[in-house]
């Protein structure tokens, strides 16, 4: 391994902080990219202004009107509906000075005023009033140029909007790649189609946001530090094995990983906790998906539980139920986390709350499983200072080269490997450290931008 | 049972006593302040009075999950909370909001100060109980939290008893 200073492996470009050699079958990550803020800036840049980001879903903005102001890459927008039931999205800035448009998390409306000076911009971005316009030159032009910023590219995949910030990225079903398949099983669970619904987990993590993936495709860690939950599930009568458990490299950052026989799914795969109602409901369901699906789509979503990543900032846990969680990488060493329950459209009302109660008690702040977790991201986080600068530059490197003996003989990558990590990184090297892949006025004004 | 009258002053020694046994993590005898089917939740920021089965929520723990819970938290193995977290609980402004045959609906404020890893952080927000009322005292029927905060902030999880 080259040996490197300690000092900033980050700031001389032809030093790489992820080190992979498959000779000596080491994979290995270099700590700053956790704590520098220098790193930081460059993914806010390379990776966060240049690539698709999940938004939100359509169903949170259902009817004509309905918004939600939400920030991404540290940029604040609109994520709105319009009068026509378009989907907008629109920078959270008034046009004129820059005050914040939307003050208000969500609700519904046709027009949003400006208090500053009162200007009023319709749902759909056009400026529709200010006060006074008579004291403008070509006041219809001037209207017409100073109408709601639209972030550059706006699409959806089974009801999953994504934004970019680039205009040139290649379109979104190209970006997705192999992860859109998994999206597309997720969203065939419920004959009348899937849906978020209101209760949605805010919080924020003392961690990089690179920790909350790297949790997500690691099934190695899942026995020691959730030893209490995988205690609970046995105690209900289901014994949870990591056999049969697989990641898989979908490409371009996305991973996925594949848990069979882990955990029962709610209304696919019975297990003791969800009661004796729900097992004769399961049969049931089984065999209307089967009808609407087919035998082998029908196995395909039903059987397996499946983590999901789409790079860079979306988790959709498919698991007993669904959740699907966000992640906003705020500075180095924070990161906000926001996270939807993802419900069958129609459902019963005593399957929806034994949907939520138990999703909620495994993944999010206040479950028996996800503070373990956020115990972890936070204690590398803190624990990463001990060997920033350390007399031996190789204690600050971070190894993830679990199963690189399997993966080289060609064999499926175990969950419990760090295979889907690996591939990660890969797609983090090649964004951050590689040339960028659009060098544009964006890239400058991002890389100097104040805050950014 | 016979309806009777709580009085504030009833209702306060139940939450300060509530909160004692939490800030001494006696969370055995915490346990036993709920009746037998007994429920708990603590609801999202965005909350605005909608039912817990119907929308997410922080915790919402039916009894089953509220054993399981307090059998974690007692456990080594709960990493999040293994060494505990120090917490100092204020609870004011009690009002016994409605009280019917079996049950009072009793509100609360807290800030729940709480100590770890050389940080601190503070939650506050509003109790909604549903209290049993019977001729021993007070019993959870349903204890719900609901927080103030517009967000959980940084490093603030709910690893503990909110």
């Amino acid at each position: 391994m080259t040996q490197l200073t300690h000092t900033d492996p980050g700031g001389t470009p032809n030093r790489s902080l992820v080190h992979e050699d498959w000779d000596a079958l080491t994979f290995k990550v270099h700590r700053s990219a956790y704590r520098s803020p220098a790193v930081f800036q460059k993914e806010m840049s390379r990776i966060w202004g240049h690539t698709w980001l999940y938004l939100g879903h359509e169903t949170e903005i259902p009817n004509p009107g309905d918004f939600k102001s939400r920030t991404l890459g540290g940029r604040p927008l609109i994520f709105c509906r319009d009068s026509s039931g378009k989907v907008q999205v629109f920078f959270n800035a008034c046009t004129h000075r820059g005050t914040i448009l939307c003050r208000h998390s969500e609700g519904n409306t046709k027009f949003f005023q400006c208090f500053y000076h009162a200007w009023a911009f319709s749902n759909s971005g056009e400026l529709a009033a200010l006060p006074g316009d008579e004291a403008y030159a070509d006041v219809p032009g001037f209207k017409e140029r100073h109408r709601l910023r639209s972030v550059p590219r706006v699409d959806s995949h089974e009801g999953f909007v994504f934004i970019s910030f680039d205009p040139r990225v290649p379109d979104l079903l190209t970006h997705l790649g192999e992860a859109a398949h998994y999206m597309s099983l997720t969203a065939k669970i419920g004959p009348q189609g899937m849906q978020t619904v209101p209760g949605v987990q805010l919080y924020s993590v003392k961690g990089n946001w690179k920790l909350a993936v790297e949790n997500a495709m690691d099934g190695y860690h899942f026995a020691p530090t959730h030893n209490t939950f995988v205690g609970y599930l046995r105690e209900t009568g289901f014994a949870v094995t990591d056999d049969d458990q697989y990641a898989y490299d979908l490409g371009d950052g996305h991973g996925l990983l594949i848990l069979t026989g882990h955990n029962g799914r709610i209304g696919m795969v019975w297990e003791p906790r969800f009661g004796e109602a729900e097992k004769e409901r399961t049969a049931a369901k089984r065999q209307e998906m089967e009808e609407r699906l087919g035998k082998e789509l029908a196995t395909e979503v039903a059987d397996a539980s499946r983590i999901l990543f789409v790079f860079p900032n979306l988790l959709l846990f498919d698991l007993e139920a669904l959740t699907i969680r966000q992640i906003e990488p705020v500075e180095a060493g924070r990161t906000d986390v926001r996270a939807w329950q993802f419900v069958e459209t129609g459902e019963p009302d005593e399957v929806r709350a034994l949907r939520i109660k138990t999703m909620v008690s495994f993944v999010g702040p206040g479950g028996l499983a996800t503070p373990d977790d956020i115990e972890a991201y936070e204690a590398v986080q803190r624990g990463i200072e001990a060997t920033a600068g350390s007399a031996d530059p190789a204690y600050d490197w971070s190894d993830m080269s679990r199963g690189m003996a399997n993966e080289k003989q060609g064999n499926q990558g175990r969950s419990i490997d760090e295979g889907a990590m690996r591939s990660f990184w890969r797609q983090w090297s090649r964004r951050v450290e590689g040339a960028p892949a659009l060098d544009t006025a964006l890239d400058t004004a991002l890389d100097t931008a104040p805050g950014a | 049972m016979g309806r009777r009258t709580v009085t504030r002053a009833e209702a306060e020694d139940f939450l300060y006593r509530e909160a004692l046994l939490l800030d001494e993590w006696r969370l055995d005898e915490w346990l036993t302040l709920f009746e037998e089917g007994g429920r708990m939740e603590v609801t999202t920021t965005d909350w605005n009075g909608w039912d817990s089965s119907s929308a997410g929520a922080f915790m919402c723990d039916d009894y089953g999950l509220l054993k399981a819970r307090v059998k974690r938290l007692k456990s080594r193995k709960a990493h999040a909370e293994n060494p505990h977290s120090r917490t100092h609980r204020m609870i004011s402004n009690v009002i016994i909001l409605e009280q019917g045959d079996e049950t009072a609906w009793v509100a609360a404020n807290f800030i729940i100060h709480r100590y770890r890893d050389n940080q601190e952080f503070t939650y506050v927000g509003r109790y909604e109980h549903v209290l049993l009322v019977d001729d021993e005292g007070l019993r959870f029927r349903l204890r719900r939290s609901i927080p103030t905060m517009e967000t959980m902030a940084p490093g603030a999880r709910l690893s503990f008893i909110l």
